[in-house]
């Protein structure tokens, strides 16, 4: 393994900083979803690097990674659906607009 | 040569997830957005490979392929502006101009006099559908982008109906004007100073702990048979449990998406909308006014369809 | 080394993609819709207004690339194989997709009425066949023990698994006729929708599609010989020749007998898809469960 686990772990933190950035700045309730989305698979590339670099012979951690994805998929589905009664209730996507339960 | 070439494959993969990612983030058009996610997430694929997790890659650009062009749909959908048209020539910050090039690109026939690119299709939408909303940089335009309403332009027509709409219902409080257009909130400068922030210290405690218990082991290239063997045997339970989530989520987004059976407030003019047969695309009043203004169909589109059952 | 071999992958698309055309256009007659294999304009380039100037032309290119990804893995004879993966059908299954995502991305990308619907209708196109066409890979996998497609032709030396699992078969060639958009399934590319992604396409981006629709339903053969009429494996013929019959042979079989019916809708696929083909998937997994509980087939 010429690239370090340094390496990998560098672009899983650049990945996280940006998933962080979508999920607060973006204004529509689906970009925050992808920006989860980003968050899960930094995640995920941070489990299958320390995988690979630490414990190759244990394939758990591969079990661990397909688990997250398909708890990504679940999460999309399911926000999805939430996004899509919201907009069907209020004609509007924007997370700012959902402002019932300000105190 | 291996040595080099693991270099330059960890190199492209890690930017194109990284640039992917950024591209998600900061361009103006909704569908771009989800294209830049799924090349990410393409690119992570790609390093999950190099770090010879094949099944997990795969899964991954197969799962993310056919989910992410179904909840691109979806997108389209409930946003604004989809295609990024009305967005496209307002104030950007240079990253968000560089993702969001060729959106709206400069049409010679249309746009002669006007200086501006921008001010072209998705602009003058917006302006014949609600004069009333404000739009800082399009005001001064509106007449005379309204002249030039021509091209067939699906990516604007789907902003400008969804908007309408929402402009029906929503127009009385006047919520939102300026800025309604864009995709981010206000608080973005402090969101972009966090994600430096949380960024900086991920990277930072990388490098000041930087000795991780490494080996030299290699692991078996099937992994995918043992992985199997993991799920089907000691991971069973965990196993089990996904699959009963995902069976649980569709049910749920099955329940979630349905329209409601009783009268929620002010949400049945919504529910009869939702409810009401769709409009035939070829009813959509922009294709009269594609024909009206000359709209400028592209070269060669007529001999096209003259011989277009015919076997090429 | 590699580099000759993905020479010889590519040659193999072109050649296979040029009698694709030529065994396609022997089956459309004047007054049917030709769907994919439809006329385009390769002298002239378009030049679409509004097109999005990133997406379009990248549709084409992904859509080539992900078939030519595909290809890798198929076995034209004995050791006869781009490389032979342990994942080799899965593989398929996913790069496959990438021909989906350059539609999507190209029909967008145009940016006119009907490109945009064409990427809807071809969406939904993929929503319809990729379950029941995962089923229809997974009678094959079970029996065969392995995911690797030298493995599957191997495990079937003796007996083709078109004979133990005839409904996995019929399965997997009505699938396969909506993984390649042909006959009945053409929708997406129909004459009411202008052609689709072929109505807006001219001059490079026109050859380009033409190589990868064409590549498609190559893919969809050989993938299908691989699987149920045992790829290159045969007696006198040497190794390629049978693959080549086999393929050819299963592709025009496909394409007489989705000329048989009449062209079906976008939102007919999806309820033939969910209402008939799943479950017949799943009823066929167990049939080929139960036969392996019975000894039958190659591992026992």
């Amino acid at each position: 393994m010429t690239v370090p686990l340094t390496a990998y772990l560098v672009v899983a933190a650049l990945l996280f900083a940006i998933g962080v950035y979508t999920v607060v700045a973006q204004r529509s309730a689906v970009m925050v979803l992808m920006g989860v989305e980003v968050l899960l698979n930094a995640i995920g590339l941070n489990v299958v690097a320390f995988w690979r670099f630490t414990a190759p012979t244990d394939y758990s951690a591969q079990v661990l990674a397909i688990l997250v994805v398909t708890v990504g998929a679940i999460e999309m589905a399911i926000g999805l659906a939430l996004v899509l009664l919201l907009y069907r209730q209020r004609r509007t996507v924007e997370v700012d607009a959902y402002t019932d339960l300000n105190g | 040569m291996m040595a080099a070439f693991d270099i330059l494959a960890f190199g492209a993969c890690s930017f194109v997830a990284v640039a992917g990612a950024l591209g998600m983030a900061t361009t103006m058009s909704m569908f771009r957005s989800g294209i830049f996610l799924m090349a990410s997430f393409i690119g992570v694929a790609g390093l999950f490979i190099l770090l010879s997790a094949d099944l997990i890659g795969l899964l991954q650009v197969m799962m993310y392929i056919g989910g992410f062009l179904v909840m691109i749909l979806f997108m389209v959908l409930v946003m604004h502006d989809p295609g990024g048209a009305m967005m496209a020539g307002m104030e950007l910050s240079p990253l968000e101009r560089w993702f969001s090039k060729g959106l709206v690109p400069r049409d010679e026939a249309t746009s002669a006099g006007q200086d501006d690119p921008a001010s072209g299709e998705g602009r003058s939408h917006a302006g014949n559908r609600h004069e009333g909303h404000a739009m800082p940089h399009g005001e001064g335009r509106h007449g005379h982008a309204r002249d030039h309403g021509g091209g067939a332009m699906p990516h604007g027509a789907h902003g400008g109906h969804a908007e309408h709409r929402h402009a029906d219902h929503q127009h009385g409080d006047g919520g939102h004007g300026g800025m309604d257009m864009s995709m981010v909130t206000p608080v973005r400068p402090l969101a972009a100073w966090l994600a430096a922030a949380a960024g900086v210290v991920l990277v930072g405690m990388l490098f000041l702990r930087p000795a991780w218990p490494v080996t030299d082991a290699v692991p078996d290239p099937d992994s995918a048979r043992r992985v199997g063997n993991l799920l089907m045997d000691k991971y069973m339970v965990a196993f089990e449990g996904a699959g009963f989530l995902i069976l649980i989520g569709i049910f749920g987004a099955v329940l979630l998406a349905r329209p409601s059976t009783h009268p929620d407030d002010p949400s049945r003019a919504a529910k009869a909308a939702v409810d009401a047969k769709p409009e035939a695309i070829r009813d959509d009043r922009l294709a009269p006014l594609a024909e009206a203004g000359g709209a400028p169909e592209p070269e060669h589109h007529g001999s096209h369809h003259g011989h277009e059952d015919h076997v090429g | 080394m590699g580099v000759a071999a993905a020479l010889a992958v590519l040659g193999a698309l072109l050649g296979g993609a040029a009698l694709t055309l030529a065994v396609e256009h022997a089956f459309v007659r004047i007054d049917q819709e030709a769907g994919p294999a439809r006329h385009t304009e390769l002298r002239h380039n378009l030049q679409l207004p509004n097109a999005d100037r990133w997406l379009l032309p990248a549709g084409p290119v992904v859509a080539l690339a992900g078939v030519a990804l595909a290809m890798v893995v198929l076995p034209l004879g004995p050791g006869l194989i781009g490389r032979d993966l342990g994942i080799g059908l899965f593989y398929v299954i996913v790069v496959v997709d990438f021909v989906v995502l350059g539609l999507a991305l190209a029909g967008w990308g145009a940016n006119t009425p009907e490109g945009v619907e064409a990427c809807y209708r071809i969406v939904a196109q993929l929503v319809a066949y990729v379950v029941p066409l995962g089923l229809a890979y997974v009678g094959v996998i079970m029996m065969a023990r392995s995911l690797s497609t030298v493995v599957v032709v191997d495990a079937q030396r003796g007996l083709w698994f078109v004979v133990l699992q005839p409904l996995g078969f019929l399965l997997y060639v009505v699938t396969g006729l909506m993984q390649s958009y042909r006959a009945p399934f053409l929708e997406p590319f129909a004459a009411s929708l202008g052609g689709g992604v072929l109505g807006v396409v001219g001059g490079w981006s026109a050859l380009v599609w033409r190589v990868a629709l064409a590549g498609v339903l190559l893919v969809v053969a050989a993938v299908g010989a691989v699987l149920y009429l045992g790829g290159p494996s045969g007696p006198w013929l040497p190794g390629w020749a049978w693959m080549l019959a086999k393929t050819y042979g299963l592709m025009a079989l496909m394409l007489g007998l989705g000329r048989l019916v009449r062209p079906l809708s976008t939102a007919e696929t999806l309820a033939l898809s969910w209402k008939i083909l799943i479950p017949l998937g799943l009823v066929n997994v167990l049939l080929v469960g139960g036969l392996i509980l019975l000894g039958v087939g190659p591992g026992a």
